[in-house]
């Protein structure tokens, strides 16, 4: 009897496993030597500039192998005129492999320059930096600096949101699933912008290399699910963890919208440590009124609890805050790949929200979602969103 | 345990930045700046390299042919001219681009004969393309390479003219799409003397090409004699006092313009070489398509001296070099060219 069980078990892991050993033995034939006949087609080289950075009198190119074959780097040009530089560690990039090209040259602060590097069959590659600017130094200046934009940006802005609470507080139920479908429109129009941004710096900086638009897209599926299921753990277990449930949710809506918050401020900090915009205070300004309406994402839920001053306000800074770490990062260490991927996670984060709000309105009482409050709000939150957006 | 990671941790850190001390290299700037790299150094400019093709055995490289006299005592002279289409060459360090080449290199060899000369040119295609050999000049319409396409594979012909007019003209294959039979590198300089030589002087060939290395049709680099910067990390050794003659013929392509500007001098021009008496003194000559003339001067004074496009983007991707004047009034005899 034991042994039959035994036989079974081992047949049982033998039929898993047979099917990756064939899958190996392909793989070993594809690759093999003297497999040939595969090779076929030309392959083309392919480079992409991640990040050009101004150094006193020297200007720093980090640049991406993105093709399916290695290539060698021969050449750097500024503004289409051949320049000597130096490629560290060396000029023979595998794919996927980064070198860092130092091209001693006296930049003019605020100047577009076009760099370019070719590679060893003569083929160039451009990207072009729009304003020359000395690469931001993580000094005490600057860590300020971007903690006041991202205070402006962030904290403020959604502290402000939360301002509102005693007014939802007062209105009837009708009412208040308006304002929370409201939410989930505001928010849904967050993650939308989310991954457009995550799209367009993939489009400018990787190229098409990672399968950027299918990482997006992977990126946010995983995100939700181990935000979901978080959130339904932490939901389930406010009682035990002496929260109320207004507050489990609030505080889950507090965090999507603080890893959605992190990767706009990966984007803040990369635009001036890229000197690819002014940060004038036009652009502060518009941040601050779209952020304005995350507030009231996380002060509705809280208006059905108790009036809890000190977690509303914890709450406001798990929400905003992330923008200040976001734009040290950014400014700091920017990397395409890695905005791309936190901007994904941030979009998946707030679907995530979206989908507590819509549970949590059918809880209160509108089963089938549809009742003219909760769509016209769902509506208003996405046209509010857009017409906000239009200022940045 | 703890020690032992911090050992092997050392051991490994310590390895990695000695490596990095040892393979410490050096280049210069513009500005004379020497940067230190521990990786690779990326210079065609300043850092004297050298590929396949040497601009410095081809700049005074005169090809005279096999000499014969017919019964009528004409000058005969026979050279043998091979197209091959198939080369990928080093055109700049680091740079590996598909030539089109006679005999195997661009420009192709420098053909002189005197005014009056019977040229006779056995042609063989072993391209993988028609090419054919065009010659400016005056002579028969059935030798203007034109339409009589030698086929690839072995393909022949037979080139024979009278060399005429005196001067300096180029040569090149005339096969459709045109542009692109020039632009890959089928072309060379075709030298025809006067009966009464020039003066001695230290003699030279410079053909003003570019190539366009990602197929954009605009050139990705410039030069006199292939090689960009070649004549800057190795300079044209001259000495003062002495006659310097340049045989200057452009063939860039893409760009309507190519011109060339002498430092610290100027020189004597004659315009296509037809001419006995030059045509301008000046330091600055522009040259179109094919334009080309004979350059003569000699320095006063000995030390570096630059020429180079006055078209700067062309000089900046290449079309630049110096000569290295010597005192000539230490040295006791003038070693010509020819």
């Amino acid at each position: 009897m034991e042994t039959n069980e035994k036989t079974s078990k081992i047949r049982m892991i033998a039929s898993g496993v047979i099917p990756f050993v064939f899958v190996i033995l392909m793989m070993a034939y594809i690759f093999g030597p003297g497999a040939d006949l595969l090779d076929f087609g030309v392959s083309l080289p392919e480079l992409t500039i991640e990040k050009i950075n101004f150094e006193k009198s020297e200007i720093h190119v980090t640049v991406r192998n993105t093709g399916p074959i290695p290539v060698s780097i021969v050449m750097a040009d500024v503004n289409d005129r051949i320049q000597p530089a130096a490629i560290e560690p060396d000029k023979f990039l595998e794919r996927y492999e980064t070198a860092l090209v130092r091209i001693p040259f006296e930049w003019n602060t605020a100047e577009p320059y076009a760099i370019g590097l070719t590679t060893d069959d003569g083929t160039r590659f451009e990207r072009i930096a729009e304003a020359a600017a000395l690469a931001l130094k993580p000094n005490l200046e600057f860590m300020t600096f971007f903690a006041i934009i991202g205070t402006y940006v962030g904290i403020i802005p959604v502290m402000i949101g939360l301002l509102w609470l005693p007014f939802i507080k007062k209105i009837s139920k009708n009412k208040y699933h308006f304002f929370l479908a409201l939410t989930a429109g505001l928010l849904l129009f967050l993650g939308l912008d989310s991954i457009e941004e995550a799209l367009d710096v993939s489009f400018e900086n990787l190229n098409g290399s990672f399968n950027a638009v299918l990482l997006i897209a992977t990126t946010i599926v995983l995100s939700f699910l181990g935000l979901y299921y978080a959130s339904e753990k932490l939901t389930g277990k406010a009682d035990s963890l002496k929260i109320s449930k207004p507050v489990a949710i609030g505080l889950m809506i507090a965090i999507g919208i603080g890893l959605h918050n992190f990767g706009e401020g990966l984007a803040i900090g990369a635009a001036v440590g890229l000197g690819s915009i002014a940060f004038s205070t036009f652009l502060i300004v518009g941040f601050a009124l779209h952020n304005t309406t995350e507030g009231l994402a996380i002060a509705a839920p809280m208006s059905r609890g108790k009036l809890m001053i000190g977690k509303l306000i914890l709450l406001g800074i798990i929400a905003g805050s992330p923008v200040i770490f976001g734009a040290w990062i950014g400014g700091f260490f920017f990397s395409p790949l890695y905005s791309v991927i936190f901007l994904s996670i941030g979009a998946g984060a707030i679907f995530q929200v979206i989908v507590i709000i819509l549970k949590w309105i059918r809880e209160e009482g509108d089963k089938t979602l549809s009742s003219a409050a909760v769509v016209s709000g769902f509506a208003l939150g996405v046209l509010i969103m857009y017409l906000t957006s239009i200022l940045i | 345990m703890v020690s032992v990671v911090i050992g092997i941790s050392t051991i490994i850190l310590f390895s990695v930045f000695s490596e990095a001390q040892l393979e410490q290299k050096t280049f210069v700037s513009h500005s004379g700046q020497i940067i230190n790299t521990s990786g690779d150094v990326l210079d065609p400019l300043y850092t004297a390299s050298t590929v396949e093709f040497d601009p410095e055995m081809y700049l005074r490289d005169f090809n005279y042919g096999i000499i014969s006299e017919s019964t009528n005592g004409k000058i005969i002279r026979e050279f043998t001219i091979i197209a091959d289409d198939d080369k990928i060459q080093e055109i700049s360090p680091g740079v590996f681009y598909n030539v089109w080449t006679f005999n195997g290199t661009v420009p192709g060899p420098t053909i002189r004969a005197t005014e009056g000369d019977l040229v006779r040119i056995n042609f063989i295609n072993n391209g993988s393309k028609s090419h054919t050999m065009h010659f400016h000049g005056i002579h028969q319409a059935e030798m203007d390479g034109v339409f009589e396409i030698v086929g690839p594979g072995g393909g022949r012909f037979t080139y024979e003219f009278e060399a005429g007019p005196v001067g300096v003209h180029p040569y090149h294959c005339h096969v459709m799409p045109l542009e692109e039979h020039i632009v890959r590198g089928l072309y060379g300089v075709f030298i025809v003397d006067p009966k009464e030589s020039r003066p001695p002087a230290d003699e030279m060939v410079m053909v003003l090409n570019g190539f366009d290395t990602d197929f954009d049709t605009e050139n990705n680099f410039y030069a006199a004699n292939t090689i960009p910067f070649y004549y800057q990390h190795h300079p044209i050794q001259i000495n003062t006092g002495e006659l310097i003659r340049i045989y200057v013929v452009n063939m860039v392509e893409f760009d309507p313009i190519n011109n060339f500007h002498l430092h610290g001098n100027l020189y004597q021009y004659y315009p296509t070489g037809t001419d006995l008496v030059p045509s301008f003194y000046t330091d600055m000559i522009t040259l179109s398509q094919t334009e080309r003339g004979i350059m003569e001067f000699q320095y006063t004074f000995p030390g570096k001296y630059l020429f180079h496009a006055h078209k700067v983007e062309f000089s900046e991707k290449g079309w630049v070099g110096l000569f290295l004047v010597k005192d000539n009034s230490t040295s006791s005899e003038v070693q010509y060219g020819n």
